[in-house]
């Protein structure tokens, strides 16, 4: 998953891009709203937390253009003041949801985890296809109810399919997805997670749980 | 502008009309006495004029033989021969013994008229208004007059009723009075007019400021008289400085908010890193410390939230307050609620009249419908409902209820939780103060807040409020 923090104090970025790498994110991270904007509009995002209270762009503004453009990922924003005024009118903007400051980061894991789901039209933290079960908040794969033992990328990767079920995901999009920006997309290293997901989710090579698309990409079937 | 004196005193059209009544009263008054003596004077001396006349007529008809006086076939005025005509002859002797008196004066009685001369000397006249014995009121006029023989003296006298002066006099009184008391009503009448003319930009500048105090308009708009517009112009730019000051008072506390909380978010964000280090050898805090830390920066962060709050919030004086529809921000506020609680939806039961509006600051409104609904969303069920209802007797006064369906808040913890940081349920997401900060609002706007239980046995919230305003004619909402 990859996420946009919009933050304008560089300890407090750097802390939330440090928290959500270690839980597994992508994180990209911008220091006003322009750069936030910028960013938005250059490359595809799974989420954004954008603090209001930024330099050259506010917050506001920023999720309204963000909006205009037709970019729907889910959006947290960071509210010091904490009034209600600017929670409803962030909210109208477009945001979906608020965290006051200060917060813990498990506040901030459970709000994204929550958004995340809701996005990919899921109520319940279980997403389950068949005897394949995602639980995005203890982020566990389970297969017939057993815990299935997945490396982090290999989780990350199950997770992204499972959360667009039925959709072609190219790999450029699984890849920017899943790595920071600088990796090096002629490798095999996908190739090599699907081949292993495949041998863990099914073992006895009758769900066939993700397709290959020739010349597109993968798509995690709905009828596993 | 927020120390207001009770009015004292008279309006200044009553009194400018006071003054100036009083003004005409005394001036009309007395130009009315001064026209009464004129006329009166000017037909006094008519009178004795005339009076006079008839004394040379008396003359020339009066003859004396061996001391004896007639009167010639000839009187020349009618008047002398008719009984009790009003006019009247007599010949006196000085010492007022009568030896003659006219026919028309055959039934008069002239006791007691006589005293008020002596000895008229030759050629002398004597001109007065007298009252006889019997009451009634003549002019006399006496002529003293020295006999053809050199030696005796008589007074000769004429006497005329005052009855037809009297009714002259008091014709013109008449008259002279109804015409001044029409002149008094005609210019009162039109200084009264005057007045409302020349003080209704006084009475528009009123209104125009009865309006920015109501919410209905945002500054003092229009012309005014010249002698008016400084003011004017020196209202609007307080109304614009103090509104100004406020916005740059709130920008200011948010951005301190945001200094003073970000530094604590940095700090959390630490204590966690440290935390979850506690197994390696980086291990330098115990989780006893770091639930310590913990616990002092969540103390620090409600301190910080609650005085921001209390600061933020504007004074609560319908002073420049505006009109804030109600219904249309409990709309906002519940979109968004919905949209953060969109896992957990619920049936929303909004009842509230489109044409409620608060008199106020619409941050205010929000803060309270935020944090009531706030907490509806996250304590309650499945169901929550807000109403608002208008009494207009025996109080005008606004009632915004919110209710849930969720546990409820115990009988011996309501007034608990209307105290700062109070928090029930200390594993509900938020700051605790959300209740405190409602009840300081509606506090400043001199409403009510009451902590119950509602008809699906969760909370039940009601404030009461007496600054609001019915859009449409105003109708209680039943």
């Amino acid at each position: 998953m990859r996420l946009l923090v919009v933050e304008d104090q560089s300890l407090l970025r750097q802390q939330l891009a440090q928290g959500l790498t270690r839980h597994g994110y992508v994180v990209d991270d911008a220091a006003d709203g322009r750069a936030g904007l910028y960013f938005a509009t250059e490359y595809s995002y799974d989420a954004a937390i954008i603090d209001l209270g930024l330099p050259l762009l506010d917050g506001i503004s920023l999720i309204r253009q963000i909006r205009a453009q037709g970019r729907m990922f889910p959006i947290l924003i960071l509210t010091a003041r904490g009034d209600w005024q600017d929670k409803v009118e962030g909210l109208d903007a477009g945001a979906d949801d608020y965290v006051v400051k200060p917060f813990q980061l498990e506040e901030i894991l459970a709000r994204l985890n929550a958004l995340l789901r809701r996005a990919a039209g899921f109520a319940k933290p279980l997403i389950e296809f068949g005897p394949i079960a995602l639980d995005i908040t203890a982020k566990r794969v389970t297969l017939a109810g057993q815990g299935v033992d997945l490396t982090a990328y290999e989780y990350k990767l199950i997770e992204y399919l499972m959360l667009h079920p039925g959709q072609v995901i190219s790999k450029t999009e699984l890849t920017e997805h899943l790595y920071a920006q600088d990796y090096d997309r002629d490798s095999n290293v996908l190739e090599v997670f699907v081949r292993r997901l495949r041998q863990k989710l099914d073992p006895d090579d009758t769900l066939h749980p993700i397709e290959t698309i020739r010349g597109q990409g993968y798509r995690f079937r709905t009828d596993a | 502008m927020t120390a207001t004196t009770p009015p004292t005193g008279y309006s200044l059209q009553t009194r400018l009309l006071t003054a100036v009544s009083v003004l005409l009263a005394v001036f009309l008054g007395l130009t009315g006495v001064v026209l009464d003596r004129a006329f009166r004077s000017s037909v006094e001396a008519g009178v004795a004029e005339q009076l006079q006349v008839q004394l040379y007529v008396l003359l020339a008809a009066v003859e004396e033989d061996a001391g004896e006086f007639y009167f010639l076939e000839d009187l020349r005025e009618p008047r002398f021969t008719q009984l009790n005509s009003g006019l009247y002859a007599l010949v006196n002797t000085p010492q007022q013994e009568e030896l003659l008196r006219s026919p028309s004066a055959l039934e008069r009685d002239f006791d007691g008229l006589f005293a008020r001369w002596s000895a008229l000397g030759r050629g002398d006249t004597y001109f007065s208004r007298e009252v006889a014995a019997d009451g009634e009121e003549y002019f006399i006029a006496a002529y003293g007059v020295v006999w053809e023989n050199g030696q005796d003296q008589y007074d000769f006298v004429v006497l005329e009723s005052t009855g037809t002066y009297l009714a002259e006099v008091n014709n013109f009184r008449a008259s002279l009075w109804s015409w001044l008391g029409g002149v008094a009503i005609l210019l009162l009448v039109l200084q009264v007019l005057l007045l409302h003319w020349g003080l209704s930009p006084l009475r528009r500048l009123a209104q125009d400021l009865q309006r920015i105090e109501s919410g209905a308009s945002e500054q003092l708009e229009g012309a005014y008289p010249r002698e008016l517009s400084p003011v004017t112009a020196n209202l609007n730019l307080l109304i614009k400085t103090e509104r100004k000051q406020q916005a740059r008072y709130r920008e200011t506390l948010g951005d301190l908010a945001h200094s003073l909380k970000t530094p604590l978010a940095v700090i959390a964000g630490v204590m966690h890193g440290l935390g979850d280090s506690r197994n390696t050898a980086q291990a330098t805090v115990s989780a006893e410390q770091r639930h310590t830390v913990d616990e002092q920066l969540e103390r620090m962060n409600q301190i910080v939230g609650y005085q921001l709050q209390r600061a933020v919030k504007s004074t609560g004086s319908t002073t420049l307050s505006r009109r804030i529809n109600v219904q249309e921000t409990t709309a906002r506020v519940l979109r968004a609620l919905e949209k953060v609680y969109a896992q957990q939806p619920r049936e929303i039961v909004c009842d509230i009249d489109p044409a409620i509006a608060f008199l106020g600051d619409e941050r205010d409104l929000m803060e309270m419908l935020g944090n009531l609904l706030d907490n509806a969303f996250k304590y309650g069920r499945q169901w929550l409902s807000i109403s608002a209802r208008v009494s207009l007797a025996p109080a005008r006064q606004l009632s915004l209820v919110v209710e849930d369906d969720g546990p409820g808040i115990p009988a011996q913890q309501q007034e608990f939780v209307l105290q700062r940081g109070a928090r029930l349920d200390t594993l509900a997401p938020g700051q605790g103060i959300g209740l405190a900060v409602v009840t300081d609002i509606v506090g400043s706007y001199g409403g009510q807040i009451d902590v119950g239980t509602g008809s699906r046995g969760g909370a039940r919230i009601q404030l009461v409020f007496g600054n609001f305003q019915l859009n449409a004619a105003e109708q209680p909402s039943s």
